[in-house]
């Protein structure tokens, strides 16, 4: 398993109560289908870490997307609804994945957010379908 | 690969449960109608290849140091003056 880097996130947050499960995977990455998300115990950071467990060198870090765009609204069909298992008064929690480029560039894909029942830890990967969102919007620069 | 030649209103079955017709061409757009159960994801495929990317890309980033990205976001949301939001995420 590759070390993480980030001090304050710990690998030991890992357990198997708190395993969120993408029965589909990600789109385009079927096989990444249960993750533990990783949070810094010390201090509220606006950014987490979901470690896959399918995949120990996959780690995603996430976001709540209304830092980035405080408008931003993901609408889950009657589908993805049922797939997640929310029942109609209840909303899921949203994340999007941050990517840091080689040169610092930080983006945030508000095109495919995460999307999660708190309750059962059923997740599935959105795609918004109406060229709203980009997959990959500038946040800003790291360093 | 499959090679099918079709005509306007024709159709191709998958299986039993998904039908692809043939609806209108017009230059070089052709319209496809597709039936398929409501569970199955149907995406265009660059719009596929674009997530599949995304995610291939974000997956090999976190090695990045969380702090520099809360830092970076957190001056963004103190840049856009009527966002005063509570700023951390939240345990799932």
């Amino acid at each position: 398993m590759t070390v993480m880097e980030a001090p304050s996130l710990s690998l030991a947050d890992i357990d198997a109560a708190s395993v969120i499960s993408f029965p589909d995977g990600l789109v385009g990455c079927g096989d990444w289908k249960h993750f533990v998300l990783l949070t810094s115990d010390e201090e509220d950071l606006p950014v987490g870490v979901l470690q896959c467990i399918d995949e120990p060198a996959v780690r995603f870090m996430v976001t709540d997307p209304r830092y980035i765009d405080p408008s931003y609204s993901a609408s889950i069909s009657f589908e993805d609804r049922q797939a997640l298992g929310l029942s109609p008064d209840t909303k899921p929690l949203i994340y999007c994945t941050l990517t840091v480029g080689n040169d610092g560039a930080i983006t945030a894909n508000l095109l495919g957010p995460l999307a999660i029942n708190v309750n059962t830890r059923q997740a599935k990967q959105l795609v918004l379908n109406d060229n709203t969102y980009s997959a990959r919007h500038p946040v800003g620069q790291v360093g | 690969m499959l090679v099918l030649s079709r005509r306007p209103e024709q159709s191709v079955r998958l299986g039993d449960d998904i039908v692809i017709t043939v609806l209108g061409i017009d230059g070089d757009r052709v319209k496809l109608g597709i039936r398929a159960p409501r569970e199955l994801v149907v995406l265009r495929q660059e719009l596929f290849q674009e997530l599949h990317d995304a995610n291939s890309d974000a997956a090999s980033t976190a090695s990045a140091s969380t702090e520099m990205v809360a830092a970076v976001l957190r001056a963004s949301v103190k840049n856009s003056a009527e966002n005063s939001a509570e700023i951390a995420v939240a345990k799932a």
